[in-house]
């Protein structure tokens, strides 16, 4: 509920600016007759009169269009509750693991693993998601993550639908507008597990927490978002949240008919306890998909950096240099059927390794049965700083039940 | 740059746009279908291109850049788009043409739909469509009820061209009339005639047509067909007298190929929508090239 009213006084805070936007664009001609004014100025002038601004209100909705076959007509629908009803999906995910060396305390990560040299199943994730309009001012779309070791809300807003101006503000809990992987779920990601450094250098599970988000959609020929939150960032699971402020701009541009390149720019800046101790993070990253018209595939290839520098009374703890990562892949999605992919990484090293940077060279096949369903088989090799480290393989199994809804490109 | 003088300019904006409504479709079809009743007051744009599978565009970023300042979004519904258009949709900040919006307006809603699954519906039935089939446009007479519905809304978003809109849809009314008439003499030959087409993209062609469809290569919507399936359709083709395959060109025709190949009949590749080949750019061309080609294999 909290978010909600967020999500409405910011909703309200807009409207002086779209009304004088307005109102210095058209100047009021009181000798024309109601029936010849513009209808433009008319809304204005209505505005002005209500004190509101005409594009605060949703755009009027149509009656809903006939349904192309005959609706009963006496006794109304009996479907009406089943109308009204979210869409509810659930998407389940379980690996097999087998690991050549001791993960948990050489490279500690959320990812799937096994103890050393015993492979190990495990049942990943259940997510369900709950989507759907709430009025004609937002939408609402909650995440729900059941695990082995329990349950929890992922994601949970409000977007807005209605803002004039290019803007949209979502509220509630939201992984933070940092980085393109940052922002996906899981099994949306075309690799089984995240790349180590966005682990290691963002955050244990991904960076987000309960906050708001404005974003700007410029009026350019070319689509460019600017994004700010505001939130309280959880990094490692029951650790104190910090407020954290978060920037990101993506650039998408197309390159000819089948090709786009989107290239994004993210810094945010997190509170550690004290007063004056900060983390910095800056990140850049690139997505370039190629797609010729005709036919499923495509190829797409990525990556991320990202940089770490603790400030302050938080430097003296952690140390004062800057920590970075970074990680490349691509995808080759061949047919309906299969895709295949390569990815490199370098990391910080973590656990009981030697400091350093810790690198990982991964390979992925993939099979989908149909849309709902994946089964992949990711290999790599892992080379902790000083040498050490070894082979790890994931089986993965992925399904999805319900309508759950398309994610952004 | 003072607070005053943003917004004069976010004012101005609107000033440089072109005259008549930016109409933006889903299809290349219902793009073709705009401009025969735009009376060339209307720029009309489409989201996908006619050589691309209308199921699976990507959201393209690019592509919600098209629809902010759409004063008119045509698509075609009943879940057609449904994996693609709806972030494009949130994305583009345009609150007019969300689902039911003024500015909205769903082809499908001026149809008569076909293919309502009955009883029980799951995936078991693969990525079927629940609400019916949404391929309307390959039956004339649909698209002739579409092409009425959007200058309605045309005439209904920009009042000072509704008689424009309605002498455009008018004289597209008498040149598809005349068509009407000769495709169904060139498909009177077939008619009650069997094929085989990939995907159920045809019900609507075959309900105007009178041709009849024997089955599809894939055993269920978006489901490859195993070798068992296709020595099945083989022996249906052969027990029914099966002569044409129509496939869509952005679909693989490996599995009509095999099945043409062992029933003795042929395949027969159509542009999926209009531009789906460099020569058909408009909607009769389209309809054209699905009659002669159609009517042709079956002769």
């Amino acid at each position: 509920m909290r978010s909600l009213i967020v999500a409405s006084v910011l909703a309200v805070s807009a409207v002086p600016t779209a009304g004088s936007a307005q109102s210095s664009g058209a100047a009021p001609q009181p000798s024309t007759s109601p029936a010849q004014q513009d209808p433009k100025q008319l809304e204005a002038e209505i505005a002005k009169e209500l004190g509101a601004s005409p594009s605060a209100s949703p755009a009027p909705q149509q009656a809903a269009p006939p349904a192309g076959g005959a609706a009963p007509a006496t006794g109304g629908s009996p479907y009406a509750r089943l109308l009204l009803l979210p869409d509810v999906s659930a998407i389940g995910s379980a690996s097999l693991a087998y690991d050549g060396y001791d993960v948990e305390k050489r490279s500690p990560r959320g990812g799937p693993y096994s103890p050393a040299e015993k492979p190990a199943f495990a049942f990943e994730e259940l997510e369900l998601g709950l989507q759907a309009v709430v009025d004609p001012y937002v939408r609402a779309d909650v995440f729900l993550s059941f695990t082995e070791a329990g349950a929890g809300v992922e994601e949970a807003y409000v977007t807005t639908l209605a803002l004039p101006a290019g803007l949209q503000v979502r509220a509630g809990r939201i992984y933070s507008p940092f980085g393109r992987l940052n922002l996906q779920h899981p099994h949306a990601w075309e690799f089984v597990d995240a790349p180590l450094a966005r682990e290691r250098l963002l955050g244990e599970e991904s960076l987000g927490g309960p906050g708001v988000e404005v974003a700007w959609l410029a009026p350019l020929p070319w689509f460019s978002e600017l994004r700010l939150a505001g939130q309280n960032t959880t990094l490692v699971e029951d650790a104190p949240s910090e407020l954290t402020g978060v920037a990101r701009l993506l650039n998408y541009v197309p390159l000819g008919e089948t090709a786009t390149l989107g290239v994004g720019l993210s810094a945010a800046r997190r509170g550690e306890g004290t007063a004056g101790a900060f983390r910095d993070l800056g990140g850049a990253d690139a997505y370039l998909r190629i797609r010729p018209t005709s036919g499923r595939a495509y190829l797409a290839v990525q990556g991320e950096v990202y940089a770490r520098k603790f400030r302050g009374a938080a430097a003296d703890a952690n140390g004062g240099g800057t920590d970075t990562g970074w990680w490349t892949q691509a995808f080759w999605r061949q047919s309906t059927w299969w895709g295949y992919g390569v990815r490199y990484e370098r990391a910080p090293s973590a656990g009981e390794a030697p400091a350093g940077t810790e690198q990982r060279a991964s390979g992925l096949v993939t099979w989908f049965p149909s849309e709902f369903q994946r089964l992949r088989l990711q290999v790599g090799w892992d080379r902790l700083p000083g040498g050490g480290g070894g082979l790890e393989a994931l089986l993965h199994v992925e399904f999805g039940i319900g309508a759950h809804g398309a994610h952004p490109f | 740059m003072t607070f005053r003088s943003v917004a004069l300019l976010l004012a101005l904006v609107p000033a440089f746009a072109l005259a008549g409504p930016r109409v933006v479709t889903t299809t290349e079809g219902l793009a073709a279908l705009t401009r025969e009743v735009s009376a060339g007051r209307a720029s009309v744009e489409s989201l996908s291109r006619g050589s691309q599978d209308p199921h699976y565009v990507d959201a393209n970023p690019m592509l919600a850049v098209k629809l902010r300042n759409a004063d008119l979004l045509v698509d075609v519904g009943l879940d057609l788009e449904i994996g693609w258009l709806p972030p494009l949709v949130n994305q583009s900040r345009n609150a007019a043409i969300q689902p039911g919006g003024a500015h909205r307006l769903t082809a499908a809603s001026a149809v008569q739909v076909l293919d309502v699954p009955t009883g029980p519906v799951d995936r078991s039935r693969g990525d079927l469509h629940p609400a019916g089939n949404p391929h309307f446009l390959t039956d004339p007479r649909r698209a002739l009820q579409v092409a009425t519905a959007i200058a309605g809304k045309l005439g209904e978003l920009d009042p000072g061209g509704a008689a424009a809109y309605q002498g455009a849809l008018g004289a597209f009314r008498t040149k598809l009339e005349a068509d009407l008439a000769r495709w169904q003499a060139a498909l009177a030959p077939a008619k009650g005639r069997k094929i085989f087409s990939q995907h159920r993209t045809l019900t609507y062609f075959l309900d105007w047509s009178g041709i009849v469809s024997a089955g599809e290569i894939e055993p269920r919507p978006g489901v490859p067909a195993p070798p068992a399936y296709l020595a099945e359709l083989v022996q249906r083709a052969q027990r029914e007298g099966v002569k044409a395959i129509v496939v869509e060109n952005y679909y693989d025709t490996k599995s009509a190929e095999v099945v043409a190949r062992h029933a003795g009949a042929k395949v027969v590749r159509v542009p999926g929508d209009v531009g789906g080949e460099p020569g058909v750019k408009t909607y009769e061309q389209w309809i054209q090239e699905l009659v002669e080609r159609v009517a042709g294999a079956l002769r």
